[in-house]
């Protein structure tokens, strides 16, 4: 379990790193906390001619508020985002969901910005991220440009990224006061990937929910946004009518693989089982008339 | 031999049974273990195995010219030219040129992991990007994975020579197995699966090999093998003279059995270390254990058949079994001897039929685990007396209770001619109730049923089996394949220096991340009268060495306590002779205590240890003409109770006679939606005799128990039907962490052995023989569901509550 050989550079600065990727082409990838990529490397399913290191570079360093929505920087650590303030009173739902990822250690070292760049349809950020929405930020050798949330995945390992584009920050888009949240995840063992999750949010006015988010992780090729189960809950009034209706929506129609941790048919049956019980939470969350 | 005489055991012990801190503890704390992959040699090249990508498929070619292009590459064999350097290696089975195993595939692939070629280069990293450019050309052959179909007329031959995929099968009768199931009231019948898991050291198994031309001598530094009793068989596999073969063990970062007999890494090093001329290293990384590590455990399907009366007593058990051994033998047959060394557990009935069918398919090979498949037979049986329970409408404790053998009927000889040295089930059965309030618990159970609360309560009752025999490696076949081995020793020598320090040599490797140097003090103390701590503990290398078999079998505390014992009366007898000259005494008149010689009646007249060794090393002309200089002796203690099988193979005589004794009570709650099982409760009460260290004893508990824990809800090195290994890495292989493991309360009954050193039994195996009864149990009574197949994942466990409604 050792590296193909490979080229490592230090990026001071963003656009150092976008210089250096218009350069080097697709056989460079970025290196930010290192933790999916690393593995894959040694594991040799992937193998970089060229390593990009932008946890030095100042300016992509940060994480905080920002007009509204939470700015996440491509170097601010899990750990640092996760225990966040702004987080917590902003997007919790990300709070949660960076919880359920690897380890404390591992969390220290991995990046928000990183795990949703990478995409994995199964991980913890990008369903959770896309559940509340918000914007990627994209820079390249031609400038910076703006990626919704919705637009960014699209398939396995894959994004809406162009070749020498490196994702510099992602927004999250803040929700009105009031909101309720959900995140909930089985995994077999407490350290092992997620078999199926779901993110939730949602809102209510007079009663009645008047606006709703749901994501599943792991039964698709990218974080699957659920219409039909939103559809059913704007409108409904909170409640376990209304949720298990939801939960129905959103595991009718999906087609999620198998693997060696769980067949098609248990994510399935996981899946709905998860929005329940997430919905459920949000709806003890959520405030109320805003 | 005959029954080895009863022991009186002293009243009184300074260090056994004292929880002292381990001795090996500052070095391994510090980092300073001297792990094999910490043991660097100058010159040395480093190999990677390039692995078969195929589960089943002829080798037509191949191409190492690229890999042979890298800069750094040194050599490179593969599989067309690996016989060229090396013989097979050993196979404990019948027929082994009939299965033959190298240590490169030949000729064709048996499963996929195997290893087609070999890279020797002066990093690891050039070996990896050497061995990915070696081009296989393969055609694919039909895979076969699963054991039943193995069995069918049509299926693919995994060995042609064999002419059939099994190499070995035997139906036992021990007892009247007819007669008692005529006599039954009640027969319950069920088929069971035990999947195959796996010991999970976090260090693999790795090898540094150094050949010098100019002597012949081959020196291996090696993590695994503790077996250095049969290393002729390594030096034939490396075509080297067995007295030119020398074997320098390193500590072990955990084994579980994994690393028993694991050959294959030092072969390899080996084999690159005479073509190279310079010292070769072979560490495996995890990719390479898995899949390669000849460690597979065991992987069954048994029909089962178990015999009652009206009222809960246990006559008879029929047991129907195929194990799936993988694509080749290594000492395969001892699983199954496991198995029936307490076939009947701890209850009383008076026949056993016994009907094995092993298979080889596209899979890794089986190699040992913890348990060695007796805790297959643990599980297997306490599945069947919960059954049997269930149909009686009686009490899963009560119907164990009732069947126990009692503490006046041992020696207790069991069906299958395996004895049973001590024991008081009920006493161990009545300390695990209070220990876990299992009164208690079924109270608050029906409570927070009516709650709507998912709760189940699992109780076992299990033997451990400890110090295994030879014969039980052959006593399977009418005339044995090899040769009708009897012994399986362990040999220490120690010496008191001229200062009175003593130092401990030992020659099997040991260290497995269990606590022989720990034992070996606390031994040394109590018999020679120092401290634990004083106590220099070594390992000596096979070459010079004496008879050793290692730890195995839950073998070691008590084998090497033998040796410590008998070496010590041979240092006790010569320092009594010249104590006797240096008080001009009597020697009839000393009397050992406290670490001296003092005439009887009189106490100040005596001599220490120190004093007696400081002449005996400094004084020679002094001495009485016969005492040589020096206080050293060296002890070979043999198998303290083996007796043959008779040749119908209707008694297979005593081959695993010191046998402790488990309760364990778990307590679950289940999400019937998603499968996940809670630990509400674990309590856990072993009988292994006499305790040396109860709190290393105590550790072994808990890690066996959160390993059975592993076997039974999610460890599985999945082959799907194509024979591709699904589970490659720990990403995919899932072993429980402390977050997914119960908090254990673990409590000792002492019964001790009447036949072992101050009555120990063996207990490095526990908690994984009793787990998977007891976790099944509670998960059973949870759901009101019947687990026939483990590991019983959640979606398994989901599929049942499923099927149920």
């Amino acid at each position: 379990m050792k590296s193909p050989p490979f080229e490592y550079h230090r990026a001071g600065s963003a656009a150092e790193a976008a210089g250096l990727l218009g350069e080097l082409g697709f056989d460079a990838r970025i290196l930010a906390g290192g933790q999916s990529l690393i593995p894959l490397m040694n594991l040799r399913l992937a193998a970089p001619g060229h390593l990009v290191d932008i946890t030095g570079a100042p300016d992509l360093a940060g994480c905080g508020a920002n007009g509204g929505g939470l700015h996440i920087g491509a170097g601010a650590r899990q750990r640092t985002v996760e225990l966040h303030a702004d987080t917590l009173a902003t997007a919790p739902v990300l709070a949660d969901a960076i919880s359920n990822a690897g380890q404390v250690p591992v969390r220290h070292q991995g990046t928000v910005v990183g795990s949703i760049a990478h995409a994995d349809p199964s991980a913890e950020m990008p369903a959770a991220f896309k559940a509340q929405g918000g914007t990627v930020t994209a820079q390249g050798a031609g400038g910076t440009r703006e990626i919704a949330s919705e637009d960014f995945f699209e398939g396995y390992f894959t994004t809406a990224l162009e070749e020498g584009e490196l994702v510099t920050a992602v927004t999250v888009d803040a929700w009105p006061a009031g909101t309720g949240h959900g995140f909930l995840e089985f995994s077999v063992t407490a350290e092992s990937w997620p078999i199926a999750l779901a993110a939730v949010l949602i809102h209510t006015s007079g009663g009645a929910i008047d606006r709703a988010s749901v994501v599943l992780g792991g039964v698709a090729e990218v974080p699957l946004r659920r219409p039909e189960a939103e559809a059913v809950l704007v409108g409904a009034e909170p409640g376990a009518e209304a949720f298990e209706a939801a939960a129905e929506a959103a595991a009718t129609g999906i087609e999620p693989l198998s693997d060696s941790f769980g067949s098609g048919a248990y994510r399935k049956k996981l899946a709905r089982v998860l929005t329940r019980r997430a919905l459920t939470t949000a709806a003890e969350r959520a405030g109320g008339d805003a | 031999m005959t029954v080895p005489e009863v022991r009186q055991h002293p009243e009184h012990l300074e260090w056994v049974g004292k929880s002292i801190p381990r001795v090996e503890d500052p070095k391994f704390l510090r980092g300073r273990g001297n792990y094999i992959d910490d043991y660097e040699v100058p010159n040395m090249l480093e190999v990677a195995v390039a692995r078969s990508t195929m589960a089943h498929a002829k080798i037509l070619s191949i191409d190492t010219s690229a890999a042979e292009a890298v800069p750094g590459v040194v050599a490179i064999v593969t599989s067309e030219n690996v016989t060229d350097h090396v013989n097979p290696m050993p196979d404990f089975g019948p027929s082994p040129d009939k299965h033959t195993w190298y240590c490169l595939a030949v000729d064709k692939v048996r499963y996929m992991g195997e290893g087609v070629a070999v890279v020797a280069a002066t990093s690891r990293a050039i070996a990896e990007d050497a061995a990915e450019l070696i081009e296989v050309e393969y055609e694919p052959l039909e895979p076969l994975t699963d054991l039943l179909e193995a069995l069918e007329d049509d299926a693919p031959l995994i060995h042609e020579a064999l002419e059939s995929n099994i190499p070995f099968q035997r139906n036992f009768t021990f007892g009247d197995v007819d007669g008692d199931f005529a006599a039954a009231d009640v027969i319950v019948r069920d088929t069971l699966w035990w999947g195959r898991s796996g010991g999970q050291p976090l260090e693999t198994v790795g090898a540094v090999a150094d050949y010098d031309a100019a002597t012949g001598m081959m020196t291996i530094h090696v993590n695994s093998m503790s077996f250095t009793h049969f290393l002729f068989l390594l030096a034939n596999t490396l075509r080297v003279p067995s007295n030119k073969l020398d074997l320098q063990p390193h500590p072990s970062g955990g084994s579980f059995g994994a690393k028993f007999f694991e050959v294959k890494t030092a072969t390899i090093a080996a084999m690159m270390a005479r073509i190279t001329g310079r010292p070769v290293k072979f560490m495996q990384d995890r990719l390479d254990n898995i899949a390669n590590g000849d460690h597979h455990g065991s992987d069954r399907y048994y029909e089962v058949e178990l015999a009652a009366k009206a009222d809960g007593t246990l006559l008879s058990t029929r047991y129907k079994v195929v194990d799936n051994y993988g694509a080749y033998i290594q000492f395969g047959v001892g699983q199954h001897g496991n198995s029936l060394a307490q076939a009947v557990g701890p209850y009383r009935m008076s026949s056993i039929g016994y009907d094995l069918t092993a298979v080889l398919t596209n899979k890794c090979q089986q190699g040992a685990y913890r348990g060695f498949g007796s805790e297959v037979g643990n599980w297997i049986l306490e599945r069947m007396v919960d059954l049997m329970a269930r149909e009686l409408d009686m009490d899963p404790v009560d119907i164990r209770r009732m069947n126990f053998i009692q503490p006046d009927q041992f020696p207790y000889f069991i069906p299958t001619g395996n004895v049973y040295d001590s024991g008081d089930y009920e006493a161990v059965l009545n300390k695990t109730m209070e220990l876990s309030d299992y009164k208690g618990w079924r109270e608050r159970q029906a409570e927070m049923r009516a709650e709507g609360r998912h709760i189940g309560i699992g109780v076992c009752t299990c033997q451990e089996r400890s110090v295994f025999s030879a014969t039980e490696f052959w006593f399977w076949f009418d005339e044995p394949v090899a040769a009708p081995v009897t012994s399986a020793p362990e040999s220490v020598t120690l010496k008191v220096d001229a200062m009175g320090a003593v130092t401990a040599t030992l020659y099997s490797n040991a260290s497995w991340g269990n606590s022989p140097e720990t034992m070996v003090a606390q031994f040394v103390a109590e018999e020679l009268g120092v401290e634990p701590e004083d106590v220099s503990v070594v390992y000596g290398g096979s070459n010079q060495g004496m008879p050793a078999t290692g730890p195995g079998g839950s073998r070691f505390t008590i084998m090497v306590g033998g040796a410590v014992e008998g070496a010590s009366q041979s240092i006790r007898a010569k320092a009594a002779k010249i104590a006797a000259h240096l008080l001009e005494a009597n020697e009839d008149d000393l009397v050992w205590e406290n670490g001296g010689f003092a005439v009887r009646g009189s106490p100040d007249q005596r001599k220490e240890l120190a004093e007696i060794a400081l002449a005996a090393h400094m004084f020679k002309h002094s001495l009485p003409e016969e005492i040589e200089t020096g206080l050293e002796a060296s002890h070979v203690q043999d198998h303290p109770y083996t007796t043959m099988p008779n040749p119908e193979r209707t008694n297979l005589g005593v081959f695993y006679p010191f046998v402790g004794h488990a309760s364990h009570v778990v307590v679950v709650e289940v999400d019937p939606e998603t499968g996940r099982v809670e630990f509400l409760d674990y309590a856990a009460v072993h009988d292994c005799g006499t305790v040396v260290n109860p709190r290393s004893v105590g550790g072994q508990v808990i890690g066996g128990t959160v390993q059975g824990l592993g076997s039974t809800l999610y460890e599985e090195f999945l082959y799907d039907e194509d024979g591709v290994l699904r589970t490659p890495s720990f990403a995919e292989y899932l072993i429980p962490s402390a977050m997914d493991s119960p908090t254990l309360r673990v409590g000792h009954n002492e019964t001790p052995s009447p036949y072992t050193p101050y009555g120990i039994k063996g207990g490095g195996e526990a908690g994984r023989m009793m787990a998977p009864s007891a976790i099944c149990a509670a998960i059973d009574d949870a759901l009101g569901i019947r687990i026939r197949r483990l590991p019983a994942t959640p979606e398994r466990i989901v599929e049942m509550v499923d099927a149920k409604d």
